[in-house]
């Protein structure tokens, strides 16, 4: 599945290791999902539409 | 080593399998001199040639608690496939050795090198799936 994440991430000048601390996961998990290896939990992925304020759809992306 | 572990569920993780690996080290060494000195016949003999695996259903069980106390999805995921990989290889290993000793005569493998092979299969897994998430 691909994702915005690295470039919501820049725009808010986050770090990787900064954004695995306000999702109280790991960097490499972190990693795994910004490079499409890893897909997110349902709740994983509301957290992070939560806290970049948008939608699942607005960060995950369908691979068609 | 173990105070540079963040994440608090592996913290406890690790601690739980090092004692265990202490308990399974001090219970074979008892059993051994318990069989070496008193000889011991019937249920007592059973008694004490268990105990040495008793610290190991407990770094079983423990393992299965950590899956329920981890709450970093990912990190469960590369456990869950590691522990995959590990039933799956000693399974195939015992498989293939039960054929070999059966029908070539291959050397008999004790069923105490079952939990140190699972968990040197555990260790590749994780290494390997590590690298694919990497």
């Amino acid at each position: 599945m691909k994702n915005r994440l690295r470039v919501l991430r820049a725009e808010r000048n986050w770090s990787q290791a900064d954004l695995a601390e306000r999702l109280e996961v790991s960097r490499q998990s972190v990693n795994a999902i910004e490079t499409g290896k890893y897909d997110p939990s349902l709740p994983l992925a509301f957290k992070l539409a939560r806290l970049f304020g948008t939608t699942i759809e607005g960060i995950f992306e369908e691979e068609l | 080593m173990i105070c540079s572990i963040k994440n608090p569920a592996q913290r406890r993780y690790v601690i739980r399998m090092w004692v265990a690996a202490g308990l399974c080290i001090l219970f074979a060494a008892a059993a051994a001199l318990t069989f070496r000195l008193s000889h011991p016949r019937g249920f007592f003999a059973y008694l004490a040639a268990t105990l040495p695996a008793l610290p190991i259903l407990g770094a079983l069980f423990y393992t299965g608690v950590y899956l329920t106390e981890e709450t970093d999805e990912f990190q469960r995921n590369l456990l869950v496939q590691s522990l995959l990989g590990g039933i799956g290889g000693i399974l195939a290993l015992e498989t293939v050795w039960g054929n070999l000793e059966d029908l070539a005569h291959a050397p008999h493998l004790d069923l105490i090198w079952v939990y140190p092979l699972f968990y040197l299969f555990v260790l590749i897994s994780y290494g390997l799936v590590w690298l694919r998430y990497r």
